[in-house]
């Protein structure tokens, strides 16, 4: 069974060290502008939301069916859909629909980019502080995982509307 | 762009409107980064004569060069500038995300000179540098600030400083801030800002850091996180922050314990436990960019609005103003960062017009008609939002403690002052007022007095202070507790070689400690990282862990001995910037009423205390091994050159300060500094009144 990449929202305390470790990993550099991993901080009020976005690895995954130049392709080994620079032409079609926003234009490339689940060893699982994502069979705990991040993420913004 | 460095300082004169760049290398060889090149910045740019709140001020903001990276709390922001506080060096560090976002930006530090002539803000996007109108947000709030700054560049990326409305007002010890509950709260840096005619500063970065070796350079920040994590008191850290920590400094009664404090029975139901406050109405963690630590309390009380705490703003404007209502201290808080307010600075101050007034030395009258009683919520309340407008007697209150002394002393009659001036009842050394923990305990005492913005926080006795606080430490076991007092003997027996290193009731290695604590945050400072991880909060990590990251990040090798004297310099250079202000060995001190008393309330009272003899001989001990001149306090000329500060020591040779080295030839090599014979009068500059 391959795995992906859980965000548990509850836990996430905005330290973004996800990010530069990812790009560390990735590029060699600390830039979390190329970070394939993001994680969405909002302060409004005082309050602080902070949620991680990343790829979801989707079963059907729209950027790689509406990929005009066929630049994405799912990994054999890790089930992770992968981008091919070489044949990237830089559309932003897979920005554009992904309902996450997972893939984005690399700045220094201009070509997208998005997680590949680090040949199957995410780096950012590794270094998250404080247990806020988890690498996890894609069965059915993976499932419930999903499911009760979703449940503190709409307990969240409960909270948040009160 | 260079490995681990922007590589450049962004030089900007608000007056004429001139960018300009400089190089971060002339100075990473020997500054490092962070508050190491700012002091470097202020020593060829302010004096004695700089005006703190006139266009000649400088104020610089300072990355390190690990900022930005996987090192643990790597987002530290140094501002330095003349502080209109003390009239000495001003010094405050910012956590938040703005210090990794200049990173990415390409830069390393920004320098302001001059003064604007209507509102701007500053907008940087890599390359880009922009002064922008910043008149449609002049007295917004920080927390508004934030966001319209966001929405007006179209960048919710965007980071921002921003001063709140007493920065606008030039209120002398007004903060500038970064995202929610992060400040650089202390020495007015904010009033500065103000003065200048700058709003914010706002910055967005897609360049990166680069390093030379990433494999390497994450595994020595792994290793890091790591020691980080395993240490003792991470996870209490972690999980609850310092809110038990604080509550046991004001059980204990070494913190909030004024004169007027003094058989006082305040808060006998632990209304005030801010672990319990945690409990009820915590909504989540947080804390710095890159940090594991999570310091930060995120609140979000019904009817009040949510905020950001930490640290010593649980006892200041509770227990230090007798104050045990906790939505009151929860709203005051939220409105020190709004309006961008030292929250330390207010409730010192607000607690030395307690005294004043309990001791029957002011009335009403003095204070705009506020009767300025213990414990009383309106005059609280009255009293910031007044100093905060800088309106009526809250004008008199933003220029400071000595100002206010000033005009209380010629309203008041000598008598009622019991023949004093009401300075002498202000807790403050050289004009800023002391954070809560009071000087009664020897280590203390030498940190607040040798303290280098004029405080203690920063070059601290953890050892004498766990010594101190283990024993009542909330939820702990007996064991526990004995096991922890145990420790810290032996952790200060081993670097001191002193037997009763830790004991608080000896000046046994209390210099030694505090010169060794002020080496530790002094690296992290420089390096752009938060000093909470070193030992200061027993987190531990060691010029080593900085080694090794610096080594594998930079591409040369980096000694933690090379570092360790980086950082003796910069406090060398920050000295030196003092004593050409006038600051010298008289002015290290505490207050005089604070010597010889015992703790005056909680579960140490009677205990401890420090004669004046014990901390003139603890500055002998600490000058000594500083290499500071023991009559003055002024670098020896030896000590700078050794530091690699030949300029800087013919410059004070020049003003006829420190020590020539043919004052030396011939003189019996076991006489202290203090015996040689004075420099003439003429030579020195007039020591500040």
């Amino acid at each position: 069974m391959y795995s992906i990449i859980t965000v548990d929202v509850e836990r996430c305390t905005g330290c973004r060290t996800c990010e530069i470790v990812c790009s560390l990993k990735n590029y060699g550099e600390c830039n979390p502008s190329r970070a394939r991993i993001t994680v969405v901080r909002e302060e409004r009020d005082g309050l602080i939301s902070t949620i991680p976005v990343v790829c979801q690895q989707c079963v059907e995954p729209l950027c790689m069916e509406l990929c005009p130049a066929e630049a994405l392709s799912r990994d054999p080994e890790t089930n992770a859909v992968v981008v091919n620079e070489d044949k990237c032409i830089g559309c932003r079609t897979c920005v554009q629909v992904c309902p996450y926003g997972a893939p984005f234009v690399d700045p220094r490339t201009g070509v997208s980019q998005k997680c590949n689940l680090c040949d199957g060893d995410p780096t950012c699982v590794k270094w998250c502080p404080n247990d806020a994502l988890h690498f996890v069979p894609a069965d059915e705990e993976g499932l419930r995982r999903r499911r009760d991040g979703v449940r503190k993420y709409l307990e969240l913004l409960k909270t948040q509307s009160e | 762009m260079t490995n681990l460095y922007g590589g450049k300082i962004l030089w900007i004169d608000l007056g004429s409107g001139e960018i300009s760049t400089r190089s971060t290398l002339d100075y990473a060889r020997d500054y490092i980064g962070g508050r190491g090149i700012n002091a470097r910045i202020m020593y060829d740019t302010i004096g004695p004569e700089t005006d703190p709140l006139g266009p000649e001020n400088v104020i610089a903001f300072g990355t390190g060069p690990l900022s930005g990276t996987a090192y643990p709390g790597c987002s530290r922001t140094d501002v330095m500038s003349k502080s209109p506080v003390t009239g000495l060096l001003g010094n405050a560090n910012v956590g938040g995300d703005w210090a990794a976002e200049l990173k990415y930006a390409g830069w390393d530090h920004v320098v302001l000179t001059g003064r604007s002539e209507h509102p701007v803000y500053l907008h940087i996007r890599n390359d880009h540098v922009e002064l922008r109108d910043a008149r449609e947000l002049w007295g917004k709030t920080t927390y508004e600030t934030r966001v319209l700054l966001q929405d007006e560049l179209d960048d919710p990326e965007a980071k921002i400083l921003s001063i709140g409305p007493a920065g606008e007002n030039q209120v002398s010890f007004a903060t500038i801030h970064s995202s929610v509950g992060n400040a650089a709260a202390r020495t007015g840096m904010g009033a500065v800002l103000g003065s200048k005619n700058v709003k914010a500063l706002a910055v967005r970065g897609t360049r990166g850091v680069s390093v030379a070796d990433p494999e390497a350079f994450l595994e020595a920040c792994k290793a890091a996180h790591d020691q980080v994590k395993g240490a003792d008191y991470y996870e209490e850290v972690h999980t609850i922050g310092v809110t038990n920590a604080e509550y046991a400094y004001v059980l204990s009664g070494i913190e909030a314990g004024g004169d007027g404090h003094e058989g006082l029975d305040f808060d006998p139901d632990g209304k005030t436990d801010y672990n319990a406050f945690w409990n009820k109405h915590g909504y989540k963690r947080t804390g710095c960019m890159g940090c594991p630590v999570h310091c930060m309390e995120n609140y979000n009380v019904p009817g009040i609005g949510a905020t950001v705490i930490s640290c010593e703003l649980y006892t200041q404007l509770t227990w230090e103003v007798q104050n045990d209502d906790m939505r009151l201290w929860y709203k005051l808080i939220r409105q020190c960062q709004e309006m961008g307010i030292d929250n330390t600075s207010m409730a010192l101050t607000i607690q030395w017009l307690m005294e004043l007034h309990g001791q029957g030395i002011i009335t009403a009258d003095d204070t705009d008609g506020i009767a300025m009683e213990w414990g009383s919520k309106e005059a609280i309340e009255a009293i910031m939002d007044r100093t905060i407008a800088n309106e009526g007697f809250g004008a008199v209150l933003a220029k400071g403690l000595k100002a206010t002394a000033e005009y209380f002393d010629e309203r008041i009659p000598e008598e009622r002052r019991n023949g004093r001036s009401t300075y002498w009842y202000a807790m403050q050394v050289n004009n800023n007022p002391m954070y809560g923990i009071n000087p009664r305990l020897t280590s203390m005492s030498l940190s607040y007095a040798i303290g280098r913005r004029s405080d203690c926080i920063q070059d601290l006795d953890m050892h004498q202070f766990d010594t101190v606080t283990a024993p009542i430490y909330p939820g702990w076991s007996q064991e526990d507790r004995d096991a922890a007092v145990e420790h810290e003997k032996e952790l200060a027996f081993e670097l001191t070689g002193k037997e009763n290193a830790a004991d608080p009731d000896t000046t046994e290695g209390k210099a030694d400690i505090v010169h060794d604590m002020g080496i530790h945050t002094g690296v992290s400072d420089m390096a752009g990282s938060c000093k909470w991880h070193t030992k200061w909060l027993f987190l531990y990590l060691m010029p080593e862990h900085y080694a090794n990251a610096l080594t594998a990040g930079l591409g040369r090798t980096v000694t933690p001995e090379e570092i360790e004297q980086a950082s003796l310099r910069i406090r060398n250079v920050e000295r030196a910037i003092e004593v050409k202000m006038g600051r010298r060995r008289e002015n290290d001190t505490i207050p005089e009423k604070e010597f010889s008393k015992p703790v005056s309330r909680g579960l140490m009272k009677g205990k401890y205390g420090v004669s004046r003899e014990q901390l003139e001989q603890m500055k002998d001990e600490y000058y000594t091994l500083r290499g500071w001149d023991l009559r003055t306090g002024v670098p020896l000329h030896q000590t700078l050159v050794e530091c690699g500060l030949q300029d800087i020591a013919d410059d004070l040779a020049e003003l006829g300060l420190g020590l020539e080295p043919f004052e030396l030839e011939g003189a019996d090599a076991s006489r202290t500094a203090s015996e040689k014979e004075p420099v003439p009068a003429g030579r020195r500059p007039e020591p500040r009144p």
